[in-house]
């Protein structure tokens, strides 16, 4: 207990890779919802996998979305940084229609997945996580930092990587 | 100078809330369920307090502070004694439908704090605090969940 408080003094550089800054905080919550759909999902299909089996094999799907995107956003290169784009787009693709599909057809789906309601069960983040997380992207390809990404920005910096983005 | 009086008097409510958390450990093996909805119910006031502080340091655009850490300390101690009552209840014979989903919670809970605070420590900004507020949250939440994974276990 030497210092009682941090040093009141403002933060104001830029963050320098997608984990940094705000993205700290997305890959904690991707990371948190990582862990929750796939660990959810093991004990759902080696307990009770006849019960609910679509939904079961959802839920172990986003898992692996958003392992993947926790990893691809912690890692940040510019090729980790296109498959997160592509993991996010699947998520924000998956949680739309299991949503929709939840809701017309609750026949299907007598246990809840993840995406279940476009995530009602998860306050709805799942369905605003992949929103934060596109931007949050989008922000990288548009405007490559010269600061230790200068290798990477050639190579990024085109219309290419913009256009990906829904 | 406002800041740290500020960060101090919430780390005082924090532990004030923290005081009766303890007790129900020595009821191990009798079913006081009145006792047993203590620490669940200061887990989540702790959890939100913490998360309503720590944003409000991200909101002043504050980087993470002693305070903060000793703070998510509490709130790990605390989900470590809700872990011991319930592997008590379990040690006593009782078990839940879902023991398995019950037994995974057990595991996870007590890496919430610690996992945020690395994390978060790691950040140089206000964004270090952000990840601690979401610690708090969940940690709030997880109390609800136990209670719907095995409703003996009362918020």
């Amino acid at each position: 207990m030497s210092e009682p408080a941090a040093p009141p003094e403002r933060t104001a550089s830029q963050p320098d890779s997608t984990r940094t800054g705000p993205g700290r905080l997305l890959i904690a919550i991707y990371a948190l919802f990582a862990l929750a759909a796939s660990a959810r999902a093991g004990v759902q299909i080696a307990t009770k996998f006849g019960h609910a089996p679509v939904a079961y094999l959802l839920s172990a799907f986003a898992g692996v979305v958003y392992i993947l995107a926790t990893v691809t956003l912690a890692v940040g290169s510019p090729a980790a940084r296109r498959i997160a784009v592509l993991s996010c787009s699947v998520e924000l693709a998956g949680v739309l229609a299991v949503g929709t599909w939840s809701l017309a057809d609750p026949a299907t789906f007598p246990d809840a997945t993840v995406w279940s309601g476009y995530g009602s069960g998860y306050g709805f983040v799942p369905l605003v996580l992949p929103v934060f997380g596109l931007l949050w992207l989008r922000r990288w390809t548009r405007r490559p930092r010269t600061r230790r990404t200068t290798t990477m920005s050639t190579e990024d910096a085109g219309e290419g990587g913009r256009r990906r983005n829904p | 100078m406002r800041a740290e009086r500020s960060d101090l008097a919430c780390r005082d409510r924090l532990l004030k809330c923290a005081l009766p958390g303890p007790a129900p450990v020595t009821t191990k093996r009798s079913n006081v369920s009145s006792v047993n909805g203590a620490v669940p119910t200061t887990i989540i006031v702790a959890g939100l307090v913490l998360a309503g502080y720590a944003l409000l340091m991200t909101a002043r655009n504050r980087r993470m502070s002693v305070p903060l850490l000793a703070a998510v300390g509490v709130l790990e101690i605390l989900l470590l004694v809700q872990v011991g009552v319930i592997v008590a209840r379990l040690a006593g014979g009782e078990r839940p439908a879902g023991l398995a989903t019950l037994i995974g919670y057990l595991i996870a809970m007590p890496f919430i704090p610690v996992a945020a605070a690395f994390w978060g420590l790691a950040e140089r900004s206000r964004w270090g605090p952000a990840v601690i507020a979401v610690a708090g949250l969940v940690a709030a939440v997880l109390m609800v969940r136990l209670h719907q994974i095995w409703p003996v276990i009362h918020v």
